[in-house]
């Protein structure tokens, strides 16, 4: 009886599918990473789930010096989804690495470094910085803000401002890989993704948060004092998938999915759609284990379909003939 | 902090849209301290509207009859807007995500009894919520709580019979005149506070922005120290969206903020830019 048990469970591990992806040579355990600026340092979400169980953590934007963010009110919450403008606010580089990096390398989780800037030397610096500490898997290169004046968004207007900021980083990053967040406020996704390719990107996440606004007809005042704010959660899914989807058809790097993921079905989409890792954003703010439960539901769904290798499912999306 | 999936016990309808809900969260009641809150799911399912959980503070504690453990938690919900309105109709045995305690309560530490002789406890309508238990913490430590309740008539004054059975001094005042004096809450603890200058006091407030403003400016100019707790619109409560920030006065003028769930919801009324409202 209890041999047929171990037999069966021996069985059970042999089949258990592999859920490992590969992001420019970096392994991650699985493909379900939190997306920068939802999920804090990581650390704030320790005691409400385990961060082992996930691929990644993207942190929040980080600049060389603190950044003190916009007056509030900062959010306001919409049909399935928020506008936040919170404005870069963020402890600086250097705090980072010395504060929240060496808790964060307890885990056995990936680090990606989201970086912001207001000017192409604000985001060298921050990359050149953060090459030399170890426990950072990836920079992530935020050009697609919209909630800062000036912001790093004037490089995500113009495919060839974006190649250049890409080449410079790249350049900079030496031998961390480079991934390039673009924001969907574009009329031509893949433009900006082949740009990001061309100019030497190891990846790019696609997308940032859309451009929104909301009034208060009492007050007939902006609900954010910034005026607009950027649109994310389960609202903007569809928007997010089709360009990911856009994305993997303009470039050969990995495109990672962002927008709205929040539970498993979420997930796969993207990943059918060619997404080679997604990450969960908003979703964390209500249900802060939103990215476990996602990389749990995802073995579940490989081991009842089958899949010995979550890779085959990756851009597996049948058109109609 | 603990995120639970808690069900509902009852809930009670106060009048003027306010409700007491009770919830079974025996876990949760025993780590709460005065001043803290929960962030409460106002649906069933997590993934339905409204997405973003809610803050509500904790009125009172309810005790096992016999034991006198605590069984579960008592929250004043004033129905405003689609998250309340969804949790106020509620049904007894629903199960909703209860996550928390969070954040920093109010002070009411054991070195300052020997300085302090009375406390002011200022609410402004729903802002009743945290000041059940914070009375009786005082009370506890020897502290003489004196209560000022406003509100915009009689009925807005739910749930005052609770400080009157802990004996304590009241003060209530109401826009149209129907209850209590007439006015605002600040005239009669104006009043309260000029007749006992010299007196170690200390002020504990919660209600309208521009109530704990005037709260604050009465406490200044007696040299009180002046506990507000504020209210901002909340993404996680954890600390991490950075949503939830209050504007700090800075001597150089440079822009300074806090996150209320994390370094509040209790202040230092002195800290605030109270030019900057946070909602
Ligand atoms: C620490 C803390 C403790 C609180 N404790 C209590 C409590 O014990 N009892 C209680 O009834 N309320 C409490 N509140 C306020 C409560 O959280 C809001 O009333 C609630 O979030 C409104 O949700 P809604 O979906 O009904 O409103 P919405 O439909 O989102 O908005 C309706 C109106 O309420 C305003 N509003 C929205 N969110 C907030 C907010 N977080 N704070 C203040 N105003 C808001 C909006 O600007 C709008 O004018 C507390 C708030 C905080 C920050
Ligand atoms: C409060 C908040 C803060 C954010 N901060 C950042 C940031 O610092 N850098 C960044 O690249 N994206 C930031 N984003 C965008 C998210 O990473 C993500 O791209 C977007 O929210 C869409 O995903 P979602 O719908 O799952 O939230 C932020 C989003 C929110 C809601
Ligand atoms: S609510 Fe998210 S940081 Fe305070």
């Amino acid at each position: 009886m209890q041999l047929k048990y171990i037999m069966n469970r021996k069985k059970e591990l042999l089949k258990a599918p592999r859920m490992a992806v590969e992001i420019a040579g970096v392994r991650f355990k699985n493909p379900v990473l939190t997306a920068s600026g939802t999920f804090g340092y990581g650390l704030e979400f320790a005691n409400l789930m385990d961060l082992n169980s996930i691929g990644g953590i993207v942190v929040k934007g980080l600049s060389m010096k603190p950044i003190k963010g916009n007056p509030p009110p900062r959010i306001y919450e919409t049909a399935s989804g928020m506008l936040n403008a919170i404005g870069w606010q963020n402890i600086g580089a250097t705090e980072f690495v010395t504060a929240k990096l060496p808790g964060l390398r307890n885990y056995e989780t990936k680090v990606i470094v989201n970086i912001v800037g207001f000017e192409l030397n604000d985001y060298l610096e921050v990359a050149r910085f953060l090459n030399d500490c170890p426990g950072i898997a990836a920079l992530e290169l935020n050009i697609s803000c919209p909630n800062v004046e000036k912001g790093g968004f004037h490089f995500n207007k113009n495919p060839k401002d974006t190649y250049k900021v890409t080449a410079a980083a790249k350049k900079a990053c030496r031998k961390l890989p480079l991934w390039v967040k673009l924001s969907p406020n574009v009329t031509d996704i893949r433009e900006f993704a082949r740009a990001c390719e061309d100019a030497g990107a190891d990846a790019v996440s696609v997308i940032n948060t859309l451009v929104g606004m909301a009034v208060d007809v009492e007050k007939r005042q902006p609900r954010l004092r910034f005026l607009t704010g950027g649109l994310s959660g389960p609202a903007i899914k569809p928007i997010a998938l089709r360009m990911v989807w856009e994305a993997c058809q303009a470039v050969k790097i990995p495109v990672i999915g962002v927008g709205g993921i929040a539970r498993t079905e979420d997930a796969l989409e993207f990943l059918i759609a060619g997404a080679r890792a997604v990450q969960v954003g908003t979703a964390n703010f209500y249900r802060p284990d939103a990215s476990q439960r996602i990389a749990l539901g995802l073995q579940e769904y490989c081991r009842s379909h089958n899949i010995e290798d979550i890779n085959e499912l990756v851009g597996s999306l049948h058109a109609y003939e | 902090m603990l995120d639970r999936k808690v069900k509902i016990k009852s809930v009670r309808d106060l009048g003027s849209n306010n409700y007491l809900l009770t919830l079974n969260a025996a876990e949760q009641a025993r780590l709460i301290r005065p001043g803290q809150f929960f962030m409460l799911k106002c649906v069933e399912e997590v993934d339905e509207n409204p997405l973003l959980r809610r803050p509500f503070t904790v009125f009172n504690i309810c005790r096992h009859a016999r034991s006198g453990r605590p069984a579960g938690l008592e929250l004043l919900i004033k129905d405003v807007g689609t998250g309340t309105r969804k949790l106020v109709r509620m049904k007894p045995g629903q199960i909703i995500h209860c996550l928390g305690p969070q954040g920093n309560g109010f002070k009411v530490s054991a070195e300052m009894k020997n300085r302090v002789e009375m406390a002011c406890l200022v609410a402004g309508g729903v802002g009743i919520a945290p000041l059940y238990m914070l009375a009786q913490d005082l009370m506890r430590q020897n502290i003489k709580p004196v209560l000022f309740y406003g509100g915009a008539g009689a009925s807005d004054l739910v749930l005052r019979e609770y400080f009157e059975k802990l004996g304590m001094d009241t003060n209530y005042t109401t826009m149209d005149g129907s209850f209590g004096e007439r006015g605002l809450v600040t005239e009669p603890l104006a009043r309260f506070l000029h007749k006992r200058a010299h007196r170690n006091i200390r002020v504990y407030a919660c209600g309208p922005w521009g109530m704990m403003q005037a709260v604050h400016k009465l406490s200044e100019r007696g040299k009180l120290q002046c506990d507000v707790s504020l209210e901002a619109r909340m993404g996680c409560s954890l600390g991490a969206c950075l949503g939830c920030v209050v504007r700090i006065k800075d001597p150089h003028g440079e822009d300074r903020y806090l996150r209320v769930c994390q370094e509040g919801p209790v202040f230092d009324s002195r800290l605030i830019d109270w030019e900057t409202e946070p909602v």
